[in-house]
Formats: C-alpha cells, structure tokens, sequence
C-alpha cells in the first residue's frame, strides 16, 4: 500500500499555497481538484485589510468576527508580498484601498470604522475631498471623502494562479483531476475518489472552500459554509490612472485598474448559480448595477468597453476562518479563509500545511479551529 | 449640406469620402491600411469587415475604440489612429437620450436571408414584428446591399433590395445600426441604438445571426491588408471600393471564387485565387453529385471559373497561403501548391476565406443545445421541425445555427417566421411539407458542394511556435502548446493562463482552435462545453451604454 505524506483536496489558492508549503517543507504531496466551479479561478485580485461594507450590511452577524480577524488580513497581505518576491511576480501593487463616502452619514460611517480599524492595528487615514483631489482627482464630483487604508492593493489573479502552480509542479506535487466521495482515519487517512482511486495519506488538507461542509458531515461538524455566486466586469484596456483599490462606504464595490490597463468591476454583485457542473450565470440587474455604480464613482472609464463579465463562487462561513484538525480525526485539517478567501489563501495554506508538518504555524489558530461547528 | 461631402481627416490629414462609405472604406480607398497600434507595438488594420475581430479600431471625435468597419464616415470627423491605451478623460455628462423598451410578438436579431424572410412570413401571418440590424443597411452578408448612392451592381442585390421592400410592406419595423449586447434568461434583450438603451422582451425571438468567416492562420495573418474575402467583399459591394490594387484570394470555397470575379470586374489586379482543395474534375463522382443537386446553382458556380478564366485570373488548386510579410511597396504572399513548391505574389491586399464559423452567442447563452460538426469544425444548435431550439420560443435560422447557406437560411426563416407567430396568435402551425421539402433539397446542395472543398478546421501542427493564434492579447502558439503542456482540462484554463481569448473579439478566432487542441490532447470528442463559456456582453459595450439601460429600467421599474 503506497501511502503519501499529504493530500491536499482543492487546487484553488489555499490548496496550491498549502501545497507548495508542504512539499517544500519537504513532504510528498498529492493534490486532488474537483475542476469544477473554483472560486479563485475567477478571482479579482483585491487584496482585502478594512472591513468591506458589503460585509457588515449583509452578515451583521459575522461583522464581530471580522474585526477580530483584522490583524489576520495584514499578515495575509505580507504572505502574499513574500509569495509575489520568490514566486511571483504577480504585478502585485500595494498603493493602498480608498473607501469612498456620497454622503455625511456615509463619511461618520466610515470615521467609526477607521477608528475601529486602527485600534487593531491598520494603517488607516480619512481624507476630506481636497485631499482625495490629490490622489484621485479622477472621482465623482459627488464623492465627499474618503477613508484611504494603506495595507490594501491588487495583484493579478491570472499571474498568481498560474505561477503558484508551476511551482507547485516543479517542486514535485502531484496534480490530480478527481472528486473526493469520502474519507475516513484509520490510523492514516484513506481518501475515496470518483475515479475509483484510494488515497493512503499520513495527513489530509481540505482547502476545497464551500465543497468541505460535505466532506466532513461525517464527523461530527455542522459547518454554515455557503456558496455565495458572485458577478464581475473587466474592460478594454485604458491608459494607467487608477492606482488605489475602489471601494464605497455603503454599496457594493471593489474597482481597480490591472497592470493591463483593464478596469476590473466587481464587489460582490450576485450571480446565478446552476449546479457545480456549469459555471454560474451572469443576471442582468447585477451587471447593470454593478457598471453604473462604477460609472457614477469614476466617471471617467465611461468611454471604454466592457469586454466580458463572468461568475464565480465566494465562500462564506462565520466570517472567521477555518484552520485545524477535525475534532477526533485530527489528521484531517480543515483550511477554509473566512471572508476574502483570495487574500487570506495563502496564509491559511501555509498555516495547514504547518500544521499538516508538525510545524508551528504563523499565527495563532485557537479562535479558527473546527471545534466551534461541533455538533 | 451639400450632396458631396468633401471629406474627414485621419491624424490631421484630409481623406475624401463618398456618401455611404465606412471609416474604413475611405481610409482604405485614401491608401490608409494600420487603423491602431496594439500593446506590443504591432500594427493592426481592417480585417473582418463585419464587426467582430475589433481590430479596426479608430479614435472618432475623441472617442476612443470605435470600429472603422461599422463607423460610417461623416464630413468634418476627426479620425485618429487607435493607441492601445487610450486615455480616461472625463466627458460632459451624456445627456441620456430617452431609451426605448419593446415587446413584440416576434423579435428578430439580424436582417439578412434567414432573418427577413422570418419576419416577413411572422408579419403575414398577423404577427408584431421588429428586427434589430448590427448594420447600417439590411440585407446581412449573402445580399450585401450598396451603402449610400452606389447603384446595383447584380440580380443578388436586386434580389436583396426585393426582401428587404417586402419586410418593410409587411409591417415588419427594421431597426439598424443596433448593438445587441446582452441577452438574459426569459427572452431579455438588451441593445444600443443611436446613442440610446434599446431593451426587447420579446414573446418568441427569432436568431439569425450567421457566421464570420474562419481565418487562414499563417505568419503574417495579422498585418493590415490582410483581410477575410467577405471583408473585401463588402468594401466592393457596398462602398465601391476595391481593397487594393493587386489582390490575392486564399482559402477554401464558393465565396473566394465569387469575390475574386467581383473584385476583378472592379478593376483589381487579382493575381491568383488559391483554393485547398482539388478542382471539381479531379473529383468528378462528388462534382456530378453536386451538379445533380442543384444544377442551377452548378451553373452559377461553372460561370464564375469560367469568367475568371476569361478574365485571365489564375485558380490554383491544392495552393494554399503560407505566410505574408510586410515588405516596401506592400504584402509578399507565400503559396505552397501541391508539390509543396513556393510561390510569391507581391500584393496590396491579402483575403482570406477559410470556412466560417457560426455566430451563435445568443444561442449558447440561452443554453440552447448544441452538437459538434466535425465535418465543419463548429457547432450545430440543434432544432425540431419549425426552428424551435431546446429553449422554449426561441428559434434559430441559417448559419448561426451550423454552416448552410442563404437559400437554406431563407425557408429556415419563412418556417420559424410562421411557427413563432402561430405561437403568438395561438394557431395551429400551417402546412410545412412544402418549406421542408424545399429545405431538404438545399441542404442536400449544401451538403455536396461542401464536399467538394476544404471546409474542416485548420491543422495547426505544422506551424512554428512563434505564430499568433490570438489576434487581440497577441498570444502564440507556442504559448498555447506551452498551456497544453499543464494538463489544462479545459480551454477556459488555457485562456486564463495565456490571455488567449480575453480581449476585445471575445475569443472569437482563438477561441475554436483552443477547444480543439484542449480536446485532441485529451483525446476526447469537441463539444459545447469545450468551447469557452459564453458570457455577455456578446461584443463590446460602453460603460456609458450599459448605464443608460440603468438608467432606463431604474426610472421604469
């Protein structure tokens, strides 16, 4: 019986990073991707630190967990600098996030939320519409002020995805297209596929985001893991102008400018789900909504072209991440980034793969580990 | 205003224009070939003619990014060449002109056979009825209609100015000059018209889309002259203008032949039609199926060789194009023929006909059902009896259902005209033995003239790493052999690991040979799913144009 080191299930960004941590840590390292409906395959490559509004207005529930979380997301950015100088680059770019304010209300709104923030230790100032002129004189002449988080930036997901793979393929991974159908630990862990192949692995990595909840219903763990589709817009190519991540106050937003030129629109606009084996749909309300809020906050990219929308699948859960062992079955290790799975990835893949290796990890996992779904 | 526009400039320069012309008609009769400058440098020009490939890009009174090729060309404009990254400036607040919302019984997108005779059968059998046209006159591409003052040149444009009246005395309201742009779940469309939202819930929508024609890729396929023989046809046919003075045909099929005769009765030196394939008398069993299917249209297409011949213009069989290059006084165009010897011609303009592919977006984001022709290399939607899709009311006529041809395009359209309006009236469908018939005759035509060329998709593997397979990111081969390397799976991971695919075509060229080489890797069979997901916008909207729908609905709604 030929049994591996690791078995990491997901290929999306947490899988890979944890991966790649592993098999240079020295394991043999299997990875299994479903290939169906990734979310970081349609990533926009914010790389989020202040607390995103769309967040506290649509799980006010979560918005606690998430403020704890603060200092989790700028260990998350630093992981991903270190990533863009030894793997990247990624056209990594770190001139800081601006959440904009339309109104007064909106602007004491985000007065509080900085004030919060800096408490946990972000780098966060609130510029009124002289100061904002100076960085992005570019804006909506309605916008009254803005609060700029300097930790936050932009990479190309595109770049990232491929590089971190190619690593991964260097450093020996095994790549494999399969559907885990169960696991169970005897001992080792020994992993079922749809293809009919077993896996004998002394450690298992569940990075595969909302497809976990499932995998580990078995053992005792009621997870509120939910697939959230999700709509986005990428434009014809500008010339350069928009350095800062966009974001608003109160509405749903992200809007940056690659190193393309292209002007990418997202932020959270819903999209249609259609099972996991179809990609999900792309609704007419989201796109119009989505562009004309881009178009009212920066005017200015109303000439250029939208050329072409997709969907993909954020995941949510109790807005704080997942990370550590199944209680009872401890070889298995659940990584799943509580919100902005994109940005925190490789801090939680890094982090599993510590704890897959007996490594101390790079963060303190206590208030993320699995124990607080027990049945 | 007088009668006789003088003209418009291009970076400064006076070009002279005729009533009707495109921006690129008029730049190419003034000589003017590059159009825009890509990211790395390279200069691109007219190539598909029809609005699809964006690479005739042009800044038009300070507006960035406007197809030359769909632009008609006005006294006074300021014509720029396109920069790959244009400017964000800020302009006036567009003063959003009152949309339009439309819910007829019958809605039409494309006005050329299959599409007019739809809505002129859907009109007569008591049905509302609208078409929305890409272009700026009806007829689409088999009856290419004269733009402007040009008079008609043969009985295919008679016959198209025919259609066309008849639509209009029907009833049927022919919009041009519209966008499509989107298209929803539940027949929602949504479209630009004259700087204003157009958004259609129709009851039935009718496609007829058709095809754009499939590209030789060889080295050189991207340099200006360059051009798909449909869009050369289109500057003789409807602007008058020649594409150059010495022209080279290349590819496959009827339309290279027929185009070559137009061009050569224009005045242009056509210096030698290449054809892939074997000439009809060295097939003569499929050459006598063809003429038994259709004896008419054999003898059109036996006058057309023979009025090359009179015209002295050279149709060499099994040649095909191996590469162009840019060289001083215009294009040097590489020929294989069958004793793999080379031949050069120096040319102004290149055109190329390989086969076509159909434009079947808004079939694929509706989620009709479609089968791979491995045949022609593209997919087919599948269809019951009246046209009808697998998605309820709505229909699918001509080449943007698979590759058949205008007269099969055209009792398609009568017979999903009348089933969608017997859908609307709730009627009984009439008697279609008829239409059928008829339909299975020219299908049959279809079928054996195909069979005389050379009509499945393009081998690539003989060609060099370095050939650009992505005209819009400038992605080469060997960058997708490269892709194919990492197990890919699928051809959306080829896309977001090289580009290829995600600029301003949509994918459109690159996009099938992807599918396929993901595919022959794998070993597995070409299907819909293959092919990149379809997604909207179906080309390329202005963020001003989708706020005005916004706009339109929110103050509606």
């Amino acid at each position: 019986m030929e049994t591996i080191d690791l078995l990491v299930v997901g290929g999306g960004i947490v899988g890979l990073t944890a991966a790649i941590a592993a098999a240079e840590g020295g394991a043999r390292v299997a990875l299994v991707d479903a290939a169906i409906n990734a979310g970081s395959n349609a990533n926009a490559g914010s790389l989020h630190v202040q607390m995103q509004s769309r967040f506290i207005r649509l799980f006010p529930d979560q918005a606690p967990n998430v403020e704890a979380s603060l200092p989790l997301y700028l260990s998350a950015v630093k992981e991903w600098e270190r990533l863009d100088r030894e793997i990247g680059p990624f056209e990594l770019v770190r001139k800081g996030g601006l959440m904009l304010a339309e109104s007064a209300e909106q602007m004491a709104f985000l007065e509080q939320k900085a004030a919060r923030e800096a408490r946990q230790g972000l780098h966060v100032d609130l510029l009124g519409r002289s100061e904002l002129d100076k960085l992005a004189p570019w804006l909506g002449e309605q916008i009254v002020g803005a609060e700029l988080c300097h930790d936050e930036g932009k990479l190309n997901p595109l770049v990232a995805n491929v590089r971190l793979r190619a690593r991964a393929i260097e450093l020996g991974v095994d790549m494999q297209i399969d559907h885990v159908t169960g696991l169970g630990q005897q001992g080792h862990v020994t992993v079922h596929c749809a293809s009919g192949r077993v896996h004998h692995c002394d450690k298992v990595i569940l990075a595969a985001a909302w497809g976990v909840g499932s995998l580990v219903q078995g053992f005792g763990l009621d997870l509120p893991v939910r697939a959230e589709p999700l709509h986005m817009n990428i434009t014809e190519a500008g010339a350069g102008q928009i350095n800062h991540l966009i974001q608003h106050a109160e509405r749903s937003i992200t809007l940056k400018q690659f190193g393309s030129g292209q002007i990418v629109i997202g932020g959270g606009w819903q999209a249609q789900s259609r099972g996991n084996q179809d990609v999900p749909g792309v609704l007419a309300q989201s796109l119009l909504g989505n562009i004309a809020l881009a178009a009212r906050l920066v005017p200015s990219i109303g000439q250029l072209r939208v050329i072409r929308t997709w969907a993909g699948m954020n995941t949510t859960l109790d807005g704080k991440s997942l990370l550590g062992g199944v209680p009872g079955a401890e070889r298995i290790i659940l990584a799943v980034p509580g919100d902005a799975g994109y940005t925190l990835g490789p801090l939680c893949g890094r982090a599993a793969a510590c704890l897959a290796l007996g490594n101390e990890p790079p963060l303190d996992i206590d208030p993320f580990t699995p124990g607080r779904f027990s049945a | 205003m007088s009668d006789q526009p003088s003209g418009f400039t291009f970076n400064g320069r006076p070009v002279a224009l005729r009533i009707g012309q495109s921006v690129a008609a008029a730049l190419t009769e003034a000589g003017q070939r590059p159009f825009r400058v890509t990211a790395k440098g390279e200069k691109r020009g007219m190539f598909c003619g029809m609005g699809v490939c964006q690479d005739c890009l042009v800044t038009v009174n300070g507006v960035p990014n406007q197809r030359a090729c769909m632009t008609p060309a006005r006294d006074g404009m300021q014509v720029a060449t396109q920069v790959a990254f244009a400017a964000l400036t800020e302009q006036p607040a567009v003063q959003t002109q009152e949309g339009r919302q439309l819910a007829p019984d019958v809605l039409v997108i494309g006005a050329g056979a299959g599409g007019l005779n739809a809505a002129i059968a859907a009109a007569g059998s008591g049905a509302g009825v609208v078409v929305l046209d890409e272009r700026k006159v009806s007829g689409g591409q088999y009856y290419k209609q004269a733009a402007g003052a040009a008079s008609v040149l043969d009985t295919q444009q008679q016959d198209g100015a025919a259609l066309i009246a008849a639509a209009v005395s029907a009833g049927v309201e022919i919009l041009s000059e519209v966008e499509v742009w989107g298209v929803f779940e539940g027949l929602l469309v949504m479209a630009h018209h004259e700087g204003r939202a157009l958004i259609a819930r129709p009851r039935t929508l009718i496609v007829a889309t058709g095809a754009f024609e499939r590209p030789r890729m060889v080295p050189g396929w991207t340099l200006p002259g360059v051009m798909t023989t449909g869009a050369a046809q289109t500057l003789w046919r409807s602007y008058r203008t020649l594409p150059g003075k010495r022209v080279v045909v290349a590819g496959s099929g009827p339309l290279n032949l027929q185009v070559a005769l137009e061009l050569s009765r224009g005045g242009a030196d056509v210096v030698m039609v290449s054809e892939s394939a074997r000439p009809p008398h060295r097939q003569p069993l499929a050459a006598a199926r063809m003429v038994a299917a259709g004896p008419r249209l054999a003898a059109r297409g036996l006058a057309m060789s023979l009025g090359l011949r009179q015209r002295g213009v050279n149709v060499a069989h099994q040649t095909s194009l191996s590469r162009v290059v840019e060289v001083e006084n215009g294009l040097k165009a590489s020929f294989k023929d069958a004793h793999e010897r080379q031949i050069d011609h120096l040319v102004d303009a290149v055109c190329m006909n390989d086969g076509f592919e159909p434009q079947n977006e808004i079939l694929r984001l509706l989620g009709a059902d479609m089968r791979y022709d491995p045949a022609f290399g593209h997919l087919r939607c599948k269809r019951d009896s009246t046209m009808q899709t697998s998605v309820p009311q709505l229909y699918a006529i001509g080449d943007c259902a698979g590759l058949g041809g205008a007269p099969a395009a055209s009792v398609e359209g009568t017979i999903a005209g009348l089933a969608a309006a017997s859908y609307c009236r709730d009627t009984p469908v009439p008697d279609l033995r008829k239409l059928q018939s008829s339909l299975a005759a020219h299908r049959r035509f279809q079928q054996r003239l195909w069979a005389l060329y050379d009509i499945g998709p393009r081998d690539l593997s003989a060609q060099d790493d370095d050939l650009v397979v992505c005209r819009c990111e400038e992605v080469s081969l060997g960058e997708l052999r490269q892709a194919l390397g990492t197990a890919p799976g699928h051809a959306g991971t080829v896309k977001r690991a090289t580009r290829a695919g995600m600029g301003r075509c949509q994918g459109r060229y690159c996009g099938p040979v992807t599918a396929r080489m993901v595919a022959e890797r794998d070993n597995r069979q070409v299907e819909d799913r293959s092919f990149y997901a379809p997604r909207v916008p179906i080309k390329p909207v202005s963020i001003t144009a989708i706020l005005a729908a916004q706009e339109m609905l929110d103050g509606n709604d």
